[in-house]
């Protein structure tokens, strides 16, 4: 409510047509979200295996155009990418184009953060775009 | 003695090969990286599970999920099984009130069962709905509704 208000806010301040997401509808009443780690979770060693968490959306590999699907995007240590392109590709960016929904993570110490966004069969995120809360996690030195 | 009868048993099979003339199909023609592991992330095995309608989530590593219909090399999507056995693994999966498909490609979903003792397990199926060579299949767990 308070995002979708904030968004029309956003749009009406930039003017009509200004693009704040793709152009790919996003399944209703679908969230993204990380099952683990926890917010706040203390990994030793800083090697996991990351679970995504999806409910109302289904996965389907890049380059699948199929309604109510995309594939997972993790964030590593970075804000949210503009969500009217695609999003990048780079250590920060990990794209799982293969419909994965785990990935075996390896951090250096230190505190990090982590966040996931769902981009359509082009990359691009949704309409409204859908992506988890971002998480905090710490690896001991 | 169990040794030699495996062994007897080996070699009988073995014997039979040349005889039919063909190995004995035991999965889809699809094929999945050995390491490919597949295991219900929750409910845990043994788990009291307190309300009727629950979800589920499909734990799944070194593979990918893919709407039925689409091929593509290392996907497939997930079929639950509830209280039955593994259906042959080199047909179509069932699709009825024990053979759950998630073609839309989800990776969790709501269940709804009766009070009691309840087994579920996951297989993956191409997209043909049929399992993967090798098959992946999780470990069938048994739960308790209350």
């Amino acid at each position: 409510m308070i995002k979708s208000a904030l968004c029309a806010a956003l749009a009406v301040v930039l003017g009509a047509g200004v693009a704040y997401a793709g152009n790919t509808p996003a399944p209703k009443n679908s969230k993204v979200y990380i099952i683990w780690p926890k917010n706040g979770q203390v990994i030793h060693g800083g090697k996991f295996w990351l679970r995504m968490g999806n409910r109302g959306a289904g996965m389907a590999p890049a380059g699948i155009k199929k309604a109510n699907t995309g594939h997972h995007h993790l964030i590593i240590d970075a804000p949210l990418p503009p969500f009217d392109e695609e999003i990048p590709a780079d250590k920060n960016h990990l794209h799982f184009g293969g419909g994965q929904t785990e990935v075996r993570i390896e951090l250096p110490p230190g505190k990090h953060t982590l966040q996931l966004l769902m981009g359509d069969h082009d990359h691009v995120p949704h309409n409204p775009p859908l992506f988890s809360r971002r998480i905090t996690v710490t690896v001991p030195k | 003695m169990r040794v030699s009868l495996i062994s007897a048993l080996a070699g009988f099979v073995l014997a039979l090969v040349p005889v039919t003339g063909e190995t004995p199909v035991l999965a889809g023609d699809t094929p999945a990286p050995k390491d490919a592991y597949l295991y219900i992330g929750w409910p845990n095995d043994g788990e009291i599970v307190r309300k009727r309608r629950f979800r589920v989530w499909f734990g799944l590593r070194n593979f990918g999920i893919a709407p039925s219909g689409i091929k593509k090399k290392n996907t497939g999507h997930h079929h639950l099984i509830v209280d039955a056995p593994l259906p042959p693994l080199d047909e179509e999966i069932p699709a009825d009130k024990n053979h759950l498909h998630f073609g839309a490609g989800q990776s969790e979903a709501f269940v709804e069962l009766s009070p009691g003792k309840h087994t579920l397990q996951l297989i993956m199926g191409d997209h043909d709905h049929v399992p993967h060579n090798p098959p992946i299949i999780s470990k069938k767990i048994t739960i308790t509704v209350r």
